[in-house]
């Protein structure tokens, strides 16, 4: 860890070890509340935002504080940001706040956040912890917006419905009616809709993987065959 | 001379897993014809409609995933699959939902799991649990019996140019739960006081009776998994009719209202999502009668044939852990972790 | 009804599940039993039955005469092998022989003369006045090993063991498979044979009940049994006609309702099965004399225009068979061995009829068809219905699939007797035995493993203990030795033979120049009081003092010598002086040589006293151990590589054996020339 790699942390919070997709955390809120993407956007953004500054916090206290506290200090950490967050919801996004109900006090229990302060705020310094949050918060923000678009898309056949609970006034009119006098479709709304797309995000994910992978060795391949390099192993690629 | 080798057996019954499919299609006919007879076209239009997307939709998802698409369609698995559901689905249902349907099971309860033989439920019946629980309205949009509309009102409203309000009546099983418990009410529904259970839907069930039996005697399906399934719904239901006749349904008006005996004959004993030895698919059978009975007389929905199943699937690998035969030579069935 | 009109009869008993298939039985069994052909060569593989191949006893060139044995039994469970007619050993090498994979064996290839001269034969007719035990060991010379296909050599199978009480002798008569109709005709024509062979059994095992099993579609056979039968005690059960009702097992549960034990023998709940086939075998034997020298084997497929049964030598290629059947090369498709449902494909017509030969299909393409592409398993459950063990083949296939053995097993995989019931009903054409034998070849491969693991821990620690034992042993002997001296010091403080002997090691050990006190030493090693361990010992002691004496008189003489030399041609003037040292030391080493040959003499004289062999009969038996361990090791390895799994695991047990024997016989070689003194490198 003496070289902070910014990209690397980048690519870990947004793609590659993603919270939601891969590291598969936090499926509480995930499933619950994606039923539109304003839901979702919401509860992305106040996650970003507890996760960042629990980041922050926990990352310049690290030296202050000793092993056996860390936990209690972490979740009273986490748990004051998220009193500070529902009081903001409460203030500026009434409406909004009434719709995440419960889950939004529950961003307290979503183990992506304690897991960063326990594995990488606790351990680096402040910049890099910063950083951390911000990306792993940004990557778990994506999939509740993708998740609650498809979902609003195929449930409702809408998409950015009642964005003015969470933009105000200006977002009234973003809503954007995809399908004409659609009947909706309440399986997509409801909790197995919920699982049936994380799954499809995750076997996206896997495909884009694997045909990245895919072309990376084709890539490679015709280096490897004008080469006289022992093979020292039963297969090659 | 160069000698054909092999393996043992050298010689091999007649028939295939596609013969063994079609006779299921076959068995179906009377029910169909009954269906067809009680409530118009609407149902062959969905039949129809329904085996020629499962087969599109198959050939579709088997080109994806790089398979012989000739050789995996020809065991007829599918046409089965969209044949039941089609069957299941209101005669007045619009082309879309049975394409949602079907596109579902095949895709996601099938394919998605591996395909043929490896699908831990029924397909059509998580096509069916899918359109129940997302389109509660058009799913129950029955037509009263013999109220038969006509031929271009059935494609009208197959191609959704018609509102199945103006045909659709309350099914038997939905009277009776709604106004269960007053006997006067019971009393003067016309629907609930056919010749031995419900108006029309008798028929129904004894024609898919009879396509049972049938695949009794060929031996394609066992007795144990319909026998279990029908004791499992007539004896809670005889038992607690005989102690509350007003609240409860008698056992005839159960084994021939609703799906029970496309349930029995046809839906429960698919043999992929099923228990495989004959002392759990007689228990397999029966918990989903049980499921059935509980679910009409308490439950939320009129019918419960594909919940009941969707459940007991679920149950099946437990049950065939529990209920193994004693091997030969063995004094008791083992039953380690297996 | 009927049968109860009829008086007392036993009930038939029922196994779980069975097919019907297409009997195909009626072409082959319309003619009566003809001669097979006489063909150019006998090919006789060394491993016709189960267990230990034979050992040829004949040489190349030699000339036998039709009946003479010309391989015995190696081991208890192996069979002997005769020439089946007379001629010439031409040839002792691998060929062809019957296996799915066309693998070679070691055969004993005989030329015919066609002279068909018997060798003397040795008559049993008062074998009913004779020993049950002597009778038993007679039989196992018959090279008799179970006709009905199965190959396990008889005597073995009739020798229970003393304290077993055997209930039932039962007859295999069933021939469910379709196509055979070998034991069929064997009993339409031969019936009297037939029943005197189960009672020379009957006379071997003492059985309270003698039933013979025959399934219901051969009333002639039934009909010539029961009329030979007439007046014995020998009772003939009709069955009804259901595959795999001959399955040794499911005999027995039909006759008797009785259920052998997974992994036991039938003879642990009181039964012996033996083919009818068989019983004809040992009456051949017992009242003419004659060896299994030839076997009925059924000829039959569309591709032969005279199918029926042939009474051929054993060792009969299989293509001359065919051609004396009427073979339309052009027409044949698969050539099977054995039945349809559990034989199997031969690659290669070359390969010779053996003992187990019950029958060749050589079928037409469309008689026996190659079967369609597997489609996947819908779990019907067809196979669990027919099944007669009870197994849930369709979970067995799930697991032996996935390499999941160890679920396999739970499922009782081993009880599996491959009859191929599975597979014939199974509508998705899934070759289901075919993944059985993987994975039960896989499960025996995994516990063979294992087993050698266990084994060479075993051995290991066996042979620690038994070091650490003798070091113990020697230490205390010499504690003793020591303090018996002691004694003997303080008993007579004064006296000074007592200490001769120890102060004569001292000096040769000691002193370079003792050359004398090594040679007055000699005497001294019978000091042990004629105690034979201590004499070893002290001759140890002795021995390695006398080895460095000879070693340092041999260099110094040496050192002297070459002084002397480079004295002489310097033209020094001590000459004479340096010779005498020379000499002096020269006397010395060979004095010490001399004594060490007498030593070893000694010590291998009490080797044969102690183990009735000499020295050199212990070495060579050791090494000779040693050569069978590596030469079955090979074997052992070229059967793993031909993918004959069987084999390769009796071949191992045998290994096993083989390195057992080595290993004990090398210990014991060291031992016996530690306990004499003597130390690996004389």
């Amino acid at each position: 860890m003496s070289e902070i790699d910014y990209g690397r942390i980048t690519r870990d919070g947004l793609w590659s070890n993603n919270p939601a997709t891969v590291q598969i955390l936090g499926l509480c809120p995930l499933l619950a509340v994606t039923g539109t993407v304003v839901n979702g956007m919401g509860l992305g953004l106040a996650t970003l935002g507890v996760l960042t500054a629990s980041n922050l916090l926990v990352s310049l206290i690290r030296n202050t504080i000793t092993e056996t506290v860390r936990l209690p200090v972490f979740v009273m950490i986490i748990a004051a940001l998220v009193t500070l967050t529902e009081m903001i919801m409460q203030a500026y996004t009434f409406e909004l706040y009434q719709i995440l109900g419960i889950f939004i006090p529950l961003i307290v229990t979503n183990c992506t956040i304690l897991g960063r302060a326990e594995s990488f705020a606790a351990r680096n310094p402040v910049l890099p912890a910063l950083v951390d949050g911000f990306m792993m918060g940004t990557g778990f923000l994506v999939v509740l917006v993708l998740l609650g678009g498809m979902r609003e898309l195929i449930g409702q056949g809408t998409l950015f419905a009642d964005m003015d609970l969470l933009f105000g006034p200006v977002a009234a009119d973003w809503q954007i009616k995809v399908v004409e006098n659609y009947r909706g479709f309440l399986f997509a709304v409801l909790p197995p809709g919920a699982f049936i797309g994380l799954g499809l995000i995750i076997a996206g994910k896997n495909l884009i993987d694997g045909r990245i992978e895919a072309a990376r060795q084709r890539h490679r391949a015709p280096v490897e065959q004008g080469t006289k390099r022992v093979r020292t192993t039963g297969k090659v690629g | 001379m160069s000698l054909i080798l092999g393996p043992a057996p050298h010689t091999m019954q007649q028939g295939d897993t596609g013969a063994f499919m079609r006779q299921v299609v076959y068995a179906t006919g009377p029910g169909l014809a009954v269906l067809t007879w009680i409530f118009g076209w609407g149902t062959l239009i969905n039949v129809l409609w329904a085996v020629i997307v499962a087969v599109a939709v198959e050939a579709l998802v088997l080109t994806m995933r790089g398979r012989d698409v000739r050789f995996f369609l020809s065991d007829w698995s599918v046409v089965v699959t969209g044949l039941l559901l089609g069957l299941s689905l209101p005669p007045t249902s619009p082309w879309w939902l049975t394409l949602v349907g079907v596109a579902f099971a095949v895709i996601v309860a099938k394919h998605l799991y591996g395909g043929l033989g490896m699908n831990p439920f029924n397909p059509a019946m998580v096509g069916y649990a899918l359109l129940l629980v997302s389109f509660p309205v058009a799913m129950t949009a029955w037509i009263a019996p013999f109220d038969v509309p006509t031929f271009s009102e059935s494609v009208a409203l197959f191609l959704g140019q018609a509102s199945p309000d103006a045909f659709s009546g309350a099914t038997p099983l939905d009277t009776f739960r709604t106004w269960a418990g007053d006997a006067q009410a019971l009393a003067g529904h016309d629907i609930l006081h056919g010749r031995i259970a419900g108006r029309g839907w008798e028929w129904v069930n004894a024609a898919f009776l009879l396509g049972g039996l049938y695949l009794l005697a060929r031996r394609i399906i066992n007795w144990h998994i319909p026998a279990g399934f029908l004791a499992g719904l007539a004896l809670p239901a005889l038992a607690f009719w005989l102690v509350d006749d007003v609240r409860y349904a008698d056992p005839l008006f159960h084994l021939f209202g609703g799906g029970t005996m496309l349930g029995a004959f046809f839906i429960a004993t698919d043999p992929v999502s099923a228990a495989t030895s004959n002392q759990g698919r007689l228990i397999y059978g029966a918990l989903i009668g049980v499921l059935i009975w509980v679910i009409r007389s308490f439950g939320g929905y009129p019918d419960a044939v594909a919940f009941a199943v969707l459940l007991m699937n679920l149950a099946a690998p437990t049950l065939d852990y529990y209920t193994r035969p004693r091997t030969y030579g063995h004094d008791k069935p083992d039953r380690g972790i297996g | 009804m009927l049968s109860l009109l009829r008086g007392k009869r036993e009930p038939i008993h029922d196994f779980p599940g069975g097919i019907h298939p297409p009997e195909n039985k009626a072409r082959s069994t319309a003619a009566p039993i003809r001669p097979g052909p006489l063909p150019h060569e006998l090919v006789l593989p060394l491993n016709m039955h189960v267990g230990a191949p034979a050992r040829p006893v004949v040489a190349l060139d030699e000339t036998v005469l039709k009946g003479q044995l010309i391989a015995e039994s190696q081991g208890r469970i192996s069979a002997p092998v005769h020439a089946p007619t007379s001629g010439r050993i031409t040839a002792i090498e691998d060929r062809p022989v019957q296996h799915p994979s066309g693998m070679t064996a070691t055969c004993i290839v005989l030329e015919p003369d066609g002279r068909e001269a018997w060798a003397e034969l040795e008559y049993r007719p008062d074998w009913a006045a004779t020993d049950p035990a002597a009778l038993l060991e007679q039989v196992r010379h018959s090279g008799l090993a179970g006709l009905g296909g199965a190959g396990f050599p008889t005597a073995v199978k009739a020798d229970p063991g003393e304290d077993t009480r055997i209930e039932q002798l039962i007859i295999n008569a069933a021939e469910c498979e379709p196509y055979i109709t070998a034991d069929d005709r064997l009993m339409r024509e031969r019936s009297p044979g037939i029943i005197r062979g189960i009672r020379m059994l009957a006379h071997l095992l003492r059985p309270d009940e003698i039933l013979v099993g025959i399934e219901d579609n051969k009333p002639e056979a039934i009909q010539a049994l029961r009329s030979a039968a007439e007046g014995t005690d020998i009772e003939i059960r009709v069955v009804p006609t259901r595959y795999p009702s001959g399955g040794e097992k499911q005999l027995i549960q039909l006759l008797t309702g009785k259920e052998v034990p997974a992994g036991d023998l039938p003879a642990r709940v009181g039964v012996i099965c033996q083919n009818v086939a068989t019983a004809y075998g040992i009456y051949r034997y017992l009242e003419h004399g004659e060896p299994l020298l030839s076997r009925i084997t059924t000829v039959t497929g569309d591709a032969v225009s005279h199918p029926g049964n042939y009474e051929v030598l054993v060792g009969t290629p299989v293509k001359d068979l065919l051609a004396c059947a009427g073979l339309d090369a052009d027409r044949l498709g698969k050539l099977v061995t054995g039945g349809p449902m559990m034989g199997f494909t031969l690659p290669e017509p070359a390969a010779p009829v053996v003992k187990t030969s019950t029958c060749l299909i050589a079928s037409t393409p469309e008689e026996l068809p190659e079967p369609p592409p597997e489609q996947p398993c819908i779990r019907c459950g067809a196979c669990a219905e027919v099944c007669p063990a009870n197994l849930l083949p369709q979970q067995l296939y799930w697991y032996a699939k996935n390499d999941e053995f160890e679920r396999a097993q739970q499922h009782n995989l081993m009880d599996c007797i491959e009859c191929g019931a599975c597979a014939y009903v199974c509508p998705s054409h899934i070759p289901l035995v075919q993944y059985y034998q993987y994975a039960k070849g896989e499960i025996r491969n995994q516990e063979a493993e294992t087993a050698k693991a266990d084994r060479a821990r075993q051995r290991f620690e066996a042979r620690q203990e038994r070091i650490e034992r003798q070091k113990a042993e020697k230490e205390a002997r010499r504690r003793e030795r020591r303090e018996a001296q002691r004694r003997k010091q303080e008993a007579a403080p004064s006296g000074d033979d007592g200490t001769r002997s120890d102060a004569a090691v001292q000096a040769s050990a000691t002193s370079a120049g003792g050359g004398s006190a090594a040679s007055g030493g000699s005497d001294g090693s019978g000091s042990g009081n004629g105690d034979d361990e201590s004499r070893a010992d002290e001759r140890a002691r002795r021995m390695k003092q006398l080895k460095v004496t000879y070693n340092k008189a041999n260099k110094q003489w040496k050192q002297a010598q070459a002084a002397f030399n480079k004295a002489q041609r310097d033209g020094a003037d001590n000459l004479d002086q340096l010779s005498a040292n020379v000499d002096k030391l020269r006397t010395r080493a060979d004095e010490a040589r001399a004594e060490l040959d007498a030593l070893v003499q000694e010590a291998k004289t009490d080797v044969e006293a102690a183990t009735g062999r000499d020295l050199k009969t212990l070495k060579k038996e050791a090494t000779d151990a040693e050569l069978a361990a590596r030469r079955k090791a090979k074997e052992v390895q070229a059967a793993r590589e031909a993918g004959a799994t069987e084999q390769a695991q009796s071949l191992e047990r045998e290994h096993e054996q083989l390195r057992q024997d080595a290993d004990d016989k090398a210990a014991w070689l060291k031992r016996v020339m530690e306990e004499q003194g003597m130390k690996e490198d004389e």
